[in-house]
């Protein structure tokens, strides 16, 4: 489709894939988004999640904060941006084409566990409701106590050949000056394959890849437009 | 009536069907000396349960139109809402819970917390309405109160805390320990209505004492004094322990539970006492009104007495002696002869005869004060309707309604029963809120819809019954529509000039898909088509849309262009530019790929956890897409998006499926086209109806 292919020209892709359009993260691979809170971690993940749904993947978007009527709202707000930023013109058409691939979940934060997970994506795949190639979790809080539910978590992703991508909370102290992961982080780190920080400054917002990411020759930051925090399209620019 | 609002208490007594419900109301009435004598739900002695004042409730053993009722004990006047416990009646839950101050949620100890205490129980947090647990039947074989703690602590997520101790179980039940006076009550004579208190079997003394630690222990969380006093080891009087409990249970942080057998005639009375000491009353409860005068700004309304009139009416009932209208006054006093307003219409009334409702015989009172609930007789209003003094325009929070979710075509059987029919419908949809009616446009069916089948079959089964009106129910059809998908040109010319008047016109112009339902654009320039033609051909395309070429479904979403045309100087008519318009659509429509739209609905399932795979499953199964799963701790909500077309039936399949613990409410989302296959056994059923109509 004309509008799909117009989408998957987004810098992201280029954020995420490698030259031959192919996903950098292997299968059973964890990236996560980092940013302090309210700078846009949700928005990030669901135009990773648009970009796969266009690419005709399923994703399972997993909300620990939301109820699934918000997360819904987010990804027409975020699919509607992403469409005016390309003129496209049958919007809803394009719309409806991605929704059987996409199946939001919510859990309460204390509810959330690994063996619930697996019960649940299991009822959907053994009814054939849904099989998912990607699953995003949004709100897990990240300290010492979910290393063991993370590595998991890994086994888990491996075993069914998902790519998981989640967003991490740092603390405001926590945001790095240089590109070195957030020492909250540090703990968990080695299961990612993929590190991406939100990075606020002045009025401009950045994202920049702190671990796995492939970028254009000497690129490694691509600039967000702060009203909609979509990637610019002409994003790439030199390292700070 | 008491002026002193301190001592009133308005409750509602809710529960899952069979819990005991109506049988407590009765024991509640017989020893607040109300009647006097004990009948049974289902009536062997013929009379049936006071609050059951309905034949078809009788007949069934279930309570349909809830029954409102007072009483007094220990000083305190109690107004009691008897609601019922079916799923499918769930509106007069609602509207019990809208007006009650506090409620009673009624467990059995054999089935513990079921499907619709989980919806009583979601429709007490909607209100906020306090409550305390009743575990009844505890003389049932499998009783077992502490699972049922359990469940109430961890299905709805209640800080339950016992008040007391059953002393044996099942066919042992003897009696209650009181965990607050550390006494053993027994429950004597004919009906139970002798009290005697004892101390506590010696067998029991340990886990009285370990449970009151309990109690105690939960209670301290919501009064310093008490945990003062726990701390410094002083003796805890039971009036600290009562009102800690007190504000545990109105802020809904503490559930204070109490055990009986309702049907055996114990542990009755000491729930009285626990409604007197430790649910609201009026003032306790803050109310708010929206102020229309000043854009819906919200009001917090005072039981103030010699203030102006806030009253909201929550239930109607047709009798004997006209409608009765049951009122819960918030502010003000609402005494015979005053004159109010009804804010929704505008209209003043002159209050006749004001009543208190004890099940269906009245009391005839001068006036209900703030806080109080009664019933006038006379006044037309609907359910919902706010009435006021005149010079204030405030409306009480609209009500929570529930929409339908499913809907039957009905006929009646002979030509008497239509007029009762209509009498009927009539009267139902000002009662009741969640039963609607209208005349289908397309198939000139009249349709009823609600809440579900039950629901519809018991105002299926009031109609024959009450109104002598034999109904057939049939299923109703879906309103597919027709519509097209890309842009066709026509150039029709009709013409017909022989013999007698000619008739002449031509059209000539464009069709193309539009959000609206029908857009007409002429841009018809010179004069080819005489302006005073061009109404006629809007009214030519217009009378095409009824009926589709295709299927006969409506048509919508169609614009059409017309840019071009011709006209006779004498055989031209608006008759003819209306043939011709007609003539033009049916050649355009067939050129824009016209499809068949089915009306698609947003479907939210609210189920235990346990059953989601399989609900999900049944969801799939119907063309439906999952958007979503929704975890609450025990409860799961499942947002899907289903064709209607596909949906009748699915509360049978649904409370099979889950034993009857999960619900759905369904509304109208959107209309898509429908799939090749489904148009295709669409259009193979039409053609086999017009067959058999044809035979007829």
């Amino acid at each position: 489709m004309f509008e799909k292919g117009l989408i998957l020209n987004h810098p992201l892709g280029r954020l995420i894939e490698n030259e031959s359009g192919e996903e950098i993260m292997p299968q059973g691979g964890f990236g996560a988004i980092l940013a302090r809170a309210g700078v846009g971690k949700t928005a990030i993940l669901i135009q990773i999640a648009i970009h796969s749904l266009l690419c005709d993947n399923n994703v399972l978007h997993i909300s620990l904060n939301d109820p699934v009527k918000k997360v819904g709202l987010w990804y027409k707000e975020v699919y509607r941006n992403i469409a005016f930023q390309h003129s496209i013109t049958d919007q809803d058409l394009v719309f409806d084409s991605i929704l059987p691939h996409r199946f939001i979940m919510t859990f309460e934060v204390e509810g959330f566990s690994v063996p619930k997970l697996e019960e649940r994506l299991t009822d959907l795949m053994e009814q054939n409701i849904f099989r998912p190639h990607m699953i995003l979790i949004d709100g897990l809080p990240f300290d010492e106590s979910q290393k063991a539910s993370l590595s998991d978590l890994k086994f888990f992703a491996k075993k069914h050949s998902l790519k998981i991508w989640f967003t991490v909370r740092i603390h405001r102290d926590e945001i790095p000056v240089t590109d070195v992961i957030p020492s909250l982080f540090d703990d968990v780190e080695d299961l990612f394959e993929t590190a991406i920080l939100i990075q606020p400054e002045g009025k401009e917002i950045y994202l920049k890849v702190l671990k796995g990411g492939k970028t254009d020759s000497g690129m490694t930051r691509l600039s967000l437009d702060p009203t909609t925090m979509l990637i610019n399209q002409n994003g790439w620019i030199k390292s700070a | 009536m008491n002026d002193n609002t301190s001592k009133v208490r308005n409750i509602g007594i809710s529960a899952h069907i069979d819990s005991g419900k109506t049988t407590l109301t009765e024991r509640i009435l017989f020893y607040t000396k109300r009647i006097h004598a004990i009948h049974d739900v289902k009536g062997k002695d013929g009379i049936g349960a006071t609050m059951d004042s309905m034949e078809l409730e009788k007949e069934r053993g279930i309570t349909i139109a809830s029954a409102a009722t007072f009483c007094e004990w220990l000083d305190h006047e109690i107004n009691i809402i008897d609601t019922p416990g079916h799923v499918d009646f769930t509106i007069e839950v609602e509207r019990s819970l809208r007006v009650l101050d506090g409620a009673v949620l009624v467990l059995c100890s054999v089935g513990g917390v079921q499907s619709q205490s989980i919806t009583v129980d979601q429709q007490m947090k909607r209100y906020k309405v306090p409550c305390l647990a009743f575990i009844n039947k505890c003389d049932r074989s499998g009783a077992n109160p502490d699972r049922v703690i359990k469940q109430l602590k961890e299905k709805l997520g209640h800080n339950a805390v016992s008040l007391q101790l059953p002393i044996g179980l099942e066919a042992d039940f003897k009696g209650v320990i009181d965990l607050l006076s550390m006494r053993a009550v027994y429950f004597d004579g004919k009906n139970g209505e002798i009290i005697r208190t004892e101390d506590i079997p010696d067998n029991l003394k340990d886990e009285a004492a370990r449970k009151r630690e309990e109690l105690i222990d939960t209670a301290s969380m919501f009064s310093d004094e008490l945990t003062e006093a726990i701390l410094e080891e002083k003796k805890i009087s039971e009036s600290l322990i009562i009102e800690a409990l007190r504000n545990g249970a109105l802020s809904r942080k503490i559930t204070p539970v109490l055990l009986g057998s309702a049907y055996k005639n114990k542990g009755v009375q000491p729930l009285l006492d626990a409604v007197t000491r430790l649910l609201p009353c009026p003032s306790d409860i803050e109310n708010e009104a929206l102020d229309m005068d000043n854009e819906e700004t919200p009001v917090i309304l005072t039981a103030d007495h010699g203030q102006p009139l806030v009253a909201l009416a929550f239930k109607l009932e047709e009798g004997q002696y006209g409608q009765l209208t049951y009122i819960r006054v918030y502010q003000g006093t609402l005494a015979k002869g005053d004159t109010i307003i009804n804010v929704r219409t505008g209209r003043k009334v002159k209050v006749g005869r004001v009543v208190r409702m004890h099940a269906n015989q009245m009391e005839e009172i001068e006036s209900i004060p703030g806080g109080y609930i009664g019933a006038l007789f006379g006044i037309d209003c609907a359910s919902g309707d706010t009435f006021v003094s005149p010079g204030i325009s405030y409306t009480m929070t609209s009500m929570y309604v529930p929409k339908p979710v499913i809907s039957l075509a009905i006929a009646p059987k002979d030509s008497k029963s239509e007029t009762n029919i209509s009498k009927a419908l009539n009267r139902f949809t000002k009662e009741d809120p969640t039963f609607k009616t209208y005349v289908s446009e397309e198939t000139g069916d009249t349709i009823i819809s609600g809440m579900g089948e039950l629901h519809l079959e018991v105002y299926i089964e009031r109609m024959r019954r009450e109104y002598n009106a034999d109904v057939s129910a049939g299923k109703p059809k879906v309103a597919y529509r027709e519509t097209i998908t890309r842009k066709a040109e026509f150039n029709y010319t009709h013409k017909k000039q022989t013999g007698g008047a000619g008739q002449y016109g031509r059209i000539a112009g464009y069709m193309e898909p539009a959000e609206d339902d029908f857009i007409f654009d002429n841009q018809v320039r010179g004069g080819s088509i005489p302006t005073q033609y061009i109404s006629a051909c809007e009214k030519g395309f217009r009378n095409c849309l009824a009926k589709g070429p295709k299927m006969e479904f409506p048509v919508t979403g169609v614009k059409i262009v017309i840019n071009d045309g011709a006209s006779h100087a004498v055989d031209s008519s608006e008759m003819a530019f209306q043939a011709a318009a007609r003539g033009a659509f049916l050649e355009g429509y067939p050129k824009a790929k016209p499809t068949i739209h089915e009306p698609i609905m947003k479907v939210v399932v609210e189920t235990p956890t346990e059953f989601q795979g399989s609900v999900m499953g049944s969801l799939n199964q119907r063309r439906g897409i999952i958007f979503g799963t929704q975890d609450e701790g025990p409860i799961c909500v499942i947002e899907a998006q289903i064709p209607l077309a596909e949906m009748f039936g699915y509360s049978t399949v649904l409370r099979s499926l889950t034993q009857g613990k999960a619900q759905f409410t369904m509304e109208f989302a959107t209309y898509k086209q429908i799939p090749q296959s489904v148009a295709e056994e669409l259009e193979k059923k039409i053609a086999e109806d017009k067959k058999s109509l044809q035979k007829r």
